[in-house]
């Protein structure tokens, strides 16, 4: 009970450094690309703690309501993922529900962005909703195809098994799905090519644009989970998970940087190609791996 | 309380409110609500009671049978507790139109007729009870006139089609065994050949089909939702069309059985698996076409189109949690489709009866408690965790995982991201984004709308939180068609490969929800602004100038709308003209001139002599 307790205070802290740390070290490792020195690791917290005590503007209810939802939302998938052996509510629902609770995050910010009423809040939101149904065709033919897999919806028993038998992505019948997943997740990191969403130059931050002040820092504490989030998802139905945190994060630092590196090189797709990519490759690897599954399971 | 009260409180408020309408109109609104009240205290009353009773001076000599058992009692439930709802939401809704006493009388018709149609023990009474509801749902539908006929006559022909598909199944079951008695054909079918019993699923499966609106049999569906008046279309969604789901449960499992209908067919051609597939297709095309919609009501009766589909997914899945999360499903869907509905009416109440999406907005701040309904309830239809929804809709994807049919399964998940595309638009451009300068001084709803769209929203958090409620009930309902029972809690299900606890799920969002809301009401403050008072990095919006939500999805629009046309709607409306210019060229022969009428008269003749000439047939 009390080691419990102490897991589910533990994983959303451990989360949030981790999330945040990789928001520091993005811009670090950006700017270095770019043979700039780049801000201070701990920029990020920096401009968080300055943020909590700036004026900002309100649109009404749902406009907070929406944004705390979403940070809600977003520590709740933390406790149902495990992060090595943390894993506090693992057994109160497997990844079928994690993939549901994944959607109050955007729907909590789509939510309170639609009160915002600003032209450039609409077209973000209609973006990330076309991107994230265009990324959810691969991604969910690929999850059907681990879940198949390993007979089991629980994501604790995967990296069990996992722990067993070797990584999913090494083993013969689920390497295309993770290929295909692998092709999927700068769309699900929200990072570039597939920075549409929030493109800043274009549409002023899309979703973003209206908050400022506390919204923009508990924005700022969303994507930071939502990073963690999408890559922990990865390393623990691909990657084997992990025995311990530290491993774990290992995994997921690797998993990060080589998001980054593409993220510093490709420009940004338009939503029409981003769309046309993510239906061609990874969905038609993912098909081919469902199927392979099947077959090879039966 | 006896089982023959139900039908008599029903028909008979059904009618009394016609009369007491002519006297005066408070009074008829008063009588309906009480009647309604009285059907729910009257079911309730009778939970748990398994009667069967014959009543030998029925219909033509054939016995006139009622049984009640759980199957029954739930759906009366439901029906009793919606209709009350419904009727209560049209006191203001209906008020300054014509013809309300009509409009009364037919709703509560339409609600005995349903639980005419769930309480009925014998296929001859069930028949009638189906028709009533049939010719009573097509004068609602068309009780606007205008486009509302035409959705009329396309509900009624279908059902129609629908009827007599019955009425060949009844005759050939009669002529078989000599009765119509539920339980006796239920005992003696299982010794049947498996073609017979094919031919009679099948059979009923195209009345059952047509109702639930399975594709490709959908086709009536989106006008008749769209056209009727709002508070009926309520009822149409939430329990009408869902008379479909119960009628394929009967013949299903209770008629044929469950160990004869799992077993039709050969290994990968099976009756169920058939079914099965056709509710996937149910779910994911009608959703993407619900995308396209900018009319309020016809993207939720798209919707109402492929959330049949899951029902159908669920309980063709011959599993006991399929079952049980395909009937489940059914009431879910009942109570946030009703809400949506509800929302969409309290709006068009107080805009003029508009529902083009693309010419509304921003009415959170004018009417708050519709707003609520409608966010539980597109949070009910995409399945959020903590809605009603979400329950149903995981015990149907565990059993299509569970049992090794991904692809189904990625048909009702990719089914949901759809989903929530397109009811995002709902919402948002109802009740989100800017208010247009005419609705400025709109006033919110009044509290006959409030109180059914209050309550409901309590249903979708409460059976969303606490599915063990309902649980408990469908549980009993899957046992008794011979499925192993489910391990249910008050708040969850376990199981081997994989448990559900919502509770745990509800306390963690609550949690972290409170700390998050405490940060936020620690830190600097926020100054409230108006809706104009945004950035535009520097340029002047001018007002109510442009739409930020017309053409919300676009880009999407664009490349996949030349692959959603709907085809089959085409075809019947193919079949229609050939059919009427088949008539024409019929009726032509009648020319009205008894010279024609002479000169066919003596073709014929010579044909015959021909043909006796030639052939000598005589």
């Amino acid at each position: 009970m009390v080691t419990k307790v102490i897991q589910i205070i533990l994983s959303p802290v451990l989360a949030l450094i981790v999330g945040v740390f990789f928001l520091g070290l993005a811009r670090k490792i950006m700017a270095r690309i770019h043979w700039r020195y780049g801000p201070p690791l701990i920029q990020p917290v920096i401009d968080m703690i300055r943020l909590f005590y700036q004026k900002s503007v309100s649109h009404g209810r749902m406009f907070d309501l929406g944004i705390i939802l979403s940070l809600a939302g977003s520590i709740v998938v933390v406790l149902f993922l495990p992060f090595g052996q943390i894993a506090p509510l693992s057994n109160s629902g497997g990844l079928l529900v994690i993939l549901y609770i994944m959607l109050l995050a955007p729907l909590g910010m789509a939510l309170s962005g639609g009160q915002g009423a600003n032209p450039n809040i609409s077209i973000g939101i209609s973006r990330k909703l076309i991107l994230s149904l265009g990324y959810e065709v691969p991604l969910l033919l690929v999850l059907l195809a681990v879940m198949t897999h390993y007979k089991t919806i629980s994501i604790v028993e995967m990296v069990y098994i996992q722990q067993s038998t070797g990584w999913s992505i090494t083993s013969w019948p689920l390497f295309l799905s993770g290929l295909s997943y692998f092709l999927i997740l700068p769309a699900t990191l929200g990072i570039r090519p597939f920075d549409m969403t929030s493109a800043p130059q274009e549409i002023s931050s899309g979703p973003m644009v209206e908050y400022g002040g506390k919204y923009l820092a508990l924005a700022t504490i969303e994507h930071a989970f939502a990073l963690f989030i999408s890559i922990a998802l990865f390393v623990n139905l691909f990657l084997g998970g992990a025995a311990n945190p530290i491993i774990f994060f290992v995994k997921m630092l690797v998993v990060f940087v080589l998001g980054l590196f593409v993220h510093a090189v490709f420009p940004r797709f338009r939503i029409e190609q981003a769309i046309k990519y993510l239906w061609k490759w990874p969905t038609l690897l993912a098909f081919l791996g469902l199927i392979m599954t099947l077959v090879v399971g039966s | 309380m006896s089982l023959e009260l139900v039908l008599i409180v029903a028909f008979g408020g059904a009618l009394l409110t016609y009369v007491l309408g002519k006297m005066s109109h408070r009074v008829r609104d008063f009588f309906a609500v009480i009647v309604s009240l009285a059907l729910v205290a009257i079911v309730a009353c009778l939970y748990g009671r398994s009667v069967e009773k014959t009543f030998y001076s029925g219909f033509f000599g054939i016995p006139f049978i009622l049984r009640l058992n759980m199957l029954s009692w739930f759906f009366a439930i439901a029906i009793s507790t919606l209709g009350t709802l419904s009727i209560i939401f049209s006191l203001s809704y209906m008020k300054d139109r014509e013809r309300t006493d009509f409009y009364y009388s037919m709703m509560l018709l339409v609600n005995a007729a349903m639980l005419g149609i769930v309480l009925a023990g014998d296929l001859v009474s069930f028949y009638i009870f189906w028709e009533v509801m049939s010719w009573s749902t097509f004068l609602l539908i068309s009780y606007n006139k205008g486009p509302a006929l035409a959705a009329g006559m396309k509900y009624i022909i279908m059902s129609l089609v629908g009827s007599l598909a019955m009425l060949i199944g009844m005759l050939s079951l009669y002529t078989t065994y000599w009765t119509l008695s539920i339980s006796e054909i239920s005992a003696v079918i299982a010794s049947a050949s498996s073609g017979y019993i094919l031919f009679t699923l099948i059979i009923f499966s195209i009345t059952f089909g047509i109702k639930n609106a399975v594709m490709p049999l959908h086709t009536w569906l989106p006008d008749s939702y769209a056209e009727a008046p709002s508070p009926f279309t309520a009822v149409l969604s939430g329990m009408l069309t869902r008379m479909g789901i119960y009628g394929f449960v009967l013949i299903m499992y209770v008629i044929v059985g469950a160990v004869r209908t799992l077993d039709l067919g050969s290994e990968i051609l099976k009756f169920n698996y058939i079914l099965a597939w056709l509710g996937a297709i149910t779910i994911v095309i009608p959703t993407f076409i619900a995308m396209l919609q900018n009319d309020a009501k016809q993207l939720l009766a798209w919707h109402g189109i492929g959330q049949g589909g899951y029902m159908i997914l669920g309980i063709s899945f011959g599993t006991s949690l399929g079952v049980v999360g395909g009937i489940f499903h059914t009431l879910n869907h009942a109570i946030y489709i009703v809400l949506l509905f509800m929302s969409v009416a309290a709006v068009q109440y107080r805009t003029n009866g508009e529902r083009d999406l693309n010419s509304l907005g921003g009415l959170i701040r004018k009417m708050p408690v519709a707003f609520m309904g409608g966010l539980l309830g597109i949070s009910g239809l995409i399945g959020v965790p903590l809605t009603n929804g979400f329950v149903s809709k995981w015990l149907i994807y565990k059993t299509l995982i569970v049992e090794g049919y991904p692809f189904l399964a990625f048909a009702a998940l990719i089914g949901t991201w759809g989903t929530i595309l397109s009811v995002y638009k709902f919402l948002h451009n109802m009740f989100l984004g800017q208010l247009p300068e005419k609705y400025k001084d709109i006033h919110k709803s009044p509290f006959s709308m409030q109180l059914p769209m209050i309550v409901l929203s309590f249903a979708i958090l409460l059976f969303g939180i606490l599915p063990g409620i309902p649980l408990k009930v469908i549980n009993t309902i899957g046992t008794s068609f011979g499925f192993e029972p489910l391990n249910v809690t008050l708040w969850g299900i376990a199981s081997e490969t994989g448990t559900l606890n919502t509770i745990n799920i509800f306390s963690a969002v609550v949690v972290a929800a409170l700390l998050i809301w405490v940060l936020f009401r620690l830190s600097a403050k926020s100054v409230p602004v108006s809706q104009e008072d945004s950035y535009a990095a520097g340029a002047h919006i001018p007002k109510d100038k442009y739409h930020y939500t017309a053409e919300f999805y676009n880009p999407l629009y664009r490349m996949i709308k030349p692959f959603l046309r709907d085809v089959i709607d085409e075809f019947y409306y193919w079949i229609a003209a050939s059919v009427q210019k088949l008539s024409d060229s019929v009726r032509r022969v009648y020319a009205g001139d008894v010279g024609y009428y002479v000169m066919y008269i003596i073709l014929f003749l010579a044909f015959l002599i021909f043909v006796q000439l030639k052939w000598k047939s005589w």
